[in-house]
């Protein structure tokens, strides 16, 4: 039978580092997923699930239960992501051009063939996408990406980002009405 | 994607209801009277299916190779093993400085000092000599001293010579 993640984390805590890697296996498709959403490069996003996965582990005895693994994991996962996108914001060497670069090379986008016009298409709308995104502010961008993107139910993402339902209501909103119009060309 | 641009707008008060209804988080009863009033509504319609159009263009796909996941456990695993080799000095030493033990430490601390001075007065108090003793240990070597004697045999001579000399002596 499959053991949970709390008989998981418990026994991670005495020490069995088996545990906590079927922890990390369990977890990192989706850790590496949302930290992507974030930062939208692939090593970036490579260091930031890893740096959470890290992170729990260090703290994997405060860990009180007291919330899920999953939430408590994917809490401090978000923050990494959010530290991030402040430092990328006062480094101008890191910009976020240069990541929209990155994003554009045929790697990250799936196998299928397009036209030039298609091409040129794609990549109008993914710049425009990323720099809507961008433009929104930190919690508002979190409620969005962990709503649309991941499919976290509103209840879910209240947990990680600590604050009240309703609140996570506000800002998805406030979110989506923002990319209506910065994509309204593409309706 | 037709590109014209116009939005239309939404009625006002049930915006935020249309965003919960588009993700599927509006509760039963909100739902069933939003979708009526949906029905006879264009504005409230457009605006549900530009959502449905423009969010999924927001999601960007990404499907690492295996290898990719093969590097990640492995750059994983060498980073845990590295933290756990710099952690455990800082972290053990570090244990002697948690408030709790440092109080414990203190008292232990107090405790011996108090033990110390209370038994071992005694053991002290033997090896001090009183005042009257410590003075005469400190005449004891210059009384061996045989030259002493002489000089003080000699200041008493010259005492008896000067008395000698004096009137009263001749008399």
């Amino acid at each position: 039978m499959r053991a949970g993640d709390e008989e998981l984390v418990a026994a991670a805590q005495q020490g069995n580092q088996q545990a906590f890697e079927e922890l990390v296996e369990r977890h990192k498709q989706k850790a590496y997923h949302i930290a992507f959403d974030f930062c939208r490069d692939r090593e970036d996003a490579k260091d930031l699930s890893q740096e959470a996965f890290l992170k729990a582990f260090v703290n994997l005895k405060k860990f009180d239960g007291r919330s899920s693994f999953y939430t408590w994991f994917y809490r401090i996962l978000v923050n990494l992501c959010l530290d991030y996108k402040r430092r990328l914001k006062r480094s101008p060497a890191d910009s976020f051009d240069e990541t929209l670069e990155n994003q554009m090379e045929p790697s990250h986008e799936p196998n299928r063939p397009r036209s030039p016009d298609q091409q040129v298409l794609a990549g109008q709308i993914s710049r425009k996408v990323d720099a809507a995104l961008q433009a929104l502010p930190a919690k508002q961008r979190t409620a969005f990406l962990l709503k649309n993107h991941q499919g976290l139910s509103i209840k879910e993402i209240a947990e990680l980002m600590q604050t009240a339902e309703g609140t996570v209501k506000v800002h998805l909103h406030r979110a989506v009405t923002a990319l209506r119009h910065s994509l309204a060309e593409f309706v | 994607m037709a590109g014209h641009g116009q939005l239309l707008s939404p009625c006002k008060n049930l915006e935020e209801d249309l965003v919960l209804f588009h993700y599927g988080e509006l509760p039963a009863p909100e739902h069933f009277s939003l979708e009526q009033h949906l029905s006879g509504c264009a504005n409230c319609t457009a605006y549900l299916k530009d959502l449905s159009a423009l969010m999924p263009l927001t999601i960007k796909a990404d499907d690492p190779p295996e290898t990719f996941w093969l590097d990640y456990n492995r750059e994983l695993r060498h980073k845990i093993d590295s933290t756990r080799d710099k952690s455990w000095w800082p972290v053990n030493f570090g244990a002697f400085f948690q408030p709790r033990l440092l109080t414990a430490f203190g008292a232990i601390a107090v405790i011996a000092v108090a033990l110390t001075l209370t038994l071992g007065k005694g053991v002290w108090q033997d090896r001090d000599l009183p005042r009257e003793d410590e003075a005469l240990m400190e005449v004891l070597p210059m009384a061996e001293d045989f030259d002493f004697f002489k000089t003080m045999d000699v200041l008493d001579n010259l005492d008896v010579l000067e008395f000698m000399a004096s009137p009263e002596g001749a008399a």
